[in-house]
């Protein structure tokens, strides 16, 4: 026993002494990717595939930091979209050294604090609810991907002009709720232009009623914020009832699942229109058509599993992975920037930082505002068999370009 | 800096040059003579194939203490963007923090970072992007263009915006400088950027050093009194009293009045570098859109400067040399003891 207290006592004496270290040999750098692999494996596999695109392209050159060449090393964690699994997963990563965590959403409302404490930055590339992210608040907690603010006003900014008479339909599940509040604040201004606003259930089996209380109360378009499952059923009910309303929908519209369950009704999900993230940027569809090429050169193409009535292969543009990629391009400019591995100060570092986004757009934090992709950056497509393209009644929307999205 | 050295020098190297050449450019009369205002390197535009136009207008309220020392700077700058497309915006300036102002209008929130204020986003032809921020005092005053002093009765105004330029001086012949300062006069009063000339020398150029100071228009009140000036160099008033003043720079060409060539060069010389410190202090935030009109406006107001609440006395233990050798010299002991008892078991 006391030999053991003894050498406790002097190996890391003697080791301090004795090291020479090689101060040239490449460190690791340990990236979290914290994400619902085994509930929603799409999505997930999309983060992580993003994640690791990125940091395979950083580790050809590596990062420097001060003296020390560094390389990122990349860890996925199941949150299986369970908040207590997620927030256990961000424990053990920082207990672990993650330098930084890019997470799904679900749980951050508890899991910063405890990356908080070690200043390890959370970035969100997936969740858009508000309260996520607060540069004052929530210091360590970033996110690239279109927010539910920008979604809504997005949605209002267009379909208030066209004064139709809308339905604001939303499922109980986190992220419908959240839609709810941000459309009934995008909407506030212009209650005239709203006919009836009804919550659905969550993965419902048939919402013909809900559906049709809409209709009664004389409702000339479906804004529905949900869950794809949400989506895809009230649509089903609206079609098969004959009613041909035009749907409107946040991002959710454009999951491959939505036209999976309508595929026996491709003509259903035309005319489907969805505010999202733009995928080019005022370049051109140069950059992401050069980081799609190198995406499906390393996991394949992800297919929608749908074809065009020409009988092509539908594929997902990787706009999920395109967030992903762009924070690890952001990471490593901010580990440089603060010359330090310390997460806390990589953290502020991230504060001013801008890369070229996967898009060719400037992709930036800034000390007051840790949202990556701004409200005006909202763009509305419109499908069309099976496949969708930028609408041309909107400004942002009509200067951009269709993007592909089929494969033999 | 650099920027306005290499000017500088390069001016210079072309009035040597110019008598042979015959022809000698004048001074730019928009490029800065110093390194601010505009305040830390200015704005920028990251390039994404879009240039849009913009012109700016920036408010600066300067809050001055009783003896006329400001201690307090707010810019609050509005950009009136045109163009379709995407912008990012960088306006350099010492921002402590950064806000929209309610019911501006603003069509987006800026952005902070360390030194400069950020804008991005997507203009669909039109847009109203306003700011205001709330400047390092230290690092801010340097670039206000004038500076107040009140003392017993008098109430001292001074204009800052002097600086010592490297010119020269050579005959020229009357005619091209009489229609470059009438083109000049007109270019400024219809609002349009001045340009840069070229003019035939007489004889050969001398090196010479000017000082060169924007003139600005001084309006509004000290106590009772009411202040109209024209601030070029310092003016003294008797009175005191709380201070409201509004500080315009003035661009402006006067009339011709020199009659010999040398002094009518004098004249262009002089009324360019005007034209350009003048414009300097109409850009104290900067304009991304380097060929958009910017002006400036300064409000000095007398204010109650905040009490500095009083910083609590906190110990700090630091171990003194003492301390620290006594700790050593336990755990050498330690490490001696435990080698015994090794040696022993």
């Amino acid at each position: 026993m006391r030999r053991l207290a003894l050498l406790a006592l002097v190996v890391p004496l003697l080791a301090a002494c004795g090291s020479t270290r090689d101060a040239t040999a490449t460190k690791h750098l340990l990236l979290v990717v914290n994400a619902p692999f085994s509930s929603t494996p799409y999505l997930g596999r999309a983060i992580e595939n993003g994640t690791r695109l990125a940091a395979a392209q950083v580790n050809t050159i590596g990062i420097r930091v001060g003296d020390q060449h560094y390389s990122l090393t990349v860890r996925t964690m199941d949150t299986a979209l369970s908040p207590a699994r997620a927030v256990a997963n961000v424990r053990r990563a920082v207990s672990d050294g993650a330098v930084a965590i890019i997470d799904e959403g679900t749980g951050v409302d508890a899991s910063w604090r405890i990356a908080a404490r070690r200043g390890v930055p959370i970035c969100i590339v997936f969740a858009g609810g508000q309260s996520l992210v607060d540069a004052a608040t929530r210091p360590n907690v970033f996110r690239i991907a279109p927010t539910d603010h920008g979604i809504a006003f997005r949605l209002a900014e267009y379909l208030v002009p066209k004064h139709l008479k809308i339905a604001l339909l939303h499922d109980d599940s986190d992220y419908g709720t959240a839609g709810a509040k941000e459309l009934q604040r995008a909407f506030a201004g212009d209650p005239a232009s709203v006919a009836i606003d009804e919550t659905l259930p969550a993965d419902p089996l048939d919402l013909s009623p809900q559906i049709l209380r809409a209709r009664r109360a004389h409702a000339t378009a479906l804004l529905v914020w949900g869950r794809p499952a949400t989506i895809a059923s009230a649509i089903t009910a609206a079609r098969s009832a004959g009613w041909d309303v035009p749907f409107y929908t946040p991002p959710t519209g454009a999951d491959p699942f939505v036209r999976q369950q309508l595929a026996d009704h491709p003509s259903w999900v035309d005319g489907l229109t969805f505010a999202a993230g733009r995928l080019t940027a005022e370049v051109g569809a140069g950059p992401f058509s050069a980081f799609t090429q190198r995406y499906v050169a390393a996991y394949g193409v992800d297919r929608v599993g749908v074809h065009t009535p020409a009988g092509a292969a539908v594929t997902e543009p990787p706009e999920t992975p395109m967030y992903a990629y762009d924070f690890v391009n952001l990471l490593a400019v901010a580990l440089t920037k603060a010359g330090s591995t310390d997460p806390a100060k990589v953290t502020k570092a991230l504060e001013e930082v801008t890369v070229e986004g996967a898009n060719g757009d400037e992709r930036a934090f800034n000390r007051s505002n840790h949202d990556g992709v701004v409200d005006d950056d909202v763009y509305f497509a419109r499908f069309h068999d099976m496949t969708y393209a930028p609408v041309k009644d909107d400004p942002l929307s009509a200067t951009l370009p269709t993007t592909p999205q089929t494969a033999q | 800096m650099t920027r306005v050295a290499a000017a500088v020098v390069a001016a210079l190297a072309c009035a040597g040059a110019a008598h042979a050449a015959q022809r000698i450019a004048l001074p730019s009369p928009i490029a800065p003579l110093s390194a601010q205002p505009p305040l830390d390197g200015g704005a920028s535009t990251a390039a994404e194939n879009v240039a849009h136009s913009v012109s700016s207008a920036t408010n600066v309220a300067v809050a001055i203490n009783d003896a006329g020392t400001p201690f307090a700077v707010t810019a609050t700058q509005r950009l009136d963007v045109r163009g379709l497309g995407d912008y990012f915006f960088t306006i350099g300036a010492p921002v402590l923090a950064v806000r929209a102002p309610s019911g501006s209008g603003s069509g987006s929130v800026p952005g902070m970072r360390t030194d400069s204020i950020v804008w991005a986003g997507f203009n669909p032809g039109e847009r109203l992007l306003v700011a205001r921020a709330t400047l390092e005092p230290a690092k801010a005053l340097a670039a206000l263009p004038i500076r107040i002093r009140v003392s017993g009765d008098t109430t001292t105004l001074e204009n800052a915006t002097g600086v010592s330029v490297g010119s020269f001086s050579a005959e020229a012949p009357r005619a091209p400088l009489v229609a470059y300062l009438a083109r000049l006069r007109a270019e400024v009063a219809h609002g349009r950027t001045p340009l840069q000339t070229s003019i035939p020398l007489a004889s050969t150029p001398k090196n010479v050093r000017v000082t060169v100071t924007a003139p600005l228009h001084v309006t509004g009140t000290i106590g009772s009194q009411r202040i109209d000036v024209m601030l070029s160099g310092r003016t003294r008033f008797h009175g005191h009293g709380r201070i409201v003043l509004r500080v315009e720079p003035v661009e402006r060409v006067d009339e011709i009045t020199a009659t010999s060539g040398r002094a009518l060069l004098r004249e262009a010389i002089r009324a360019t570098l005007m034209l350009a410190r003048a414009n300097q202090y109409d850009e104290f935030l900067g304009n991304p859109d380097p060929a958009g009109p910017s002006q400036t406006v300064y409000a000095y107001r007398t204010a109650s400067p905040p009490h500095a609440a009083p910083i609590a006395a906190v110990g700090h233990h630091r171990r003194t040399w003492v301390e620290t050798a006594l700790v050593v010299a336990v755990l050498a002991a330690a490490l001696v003891a435990g080698a015994a008892l090794w040696a022993r078991s």
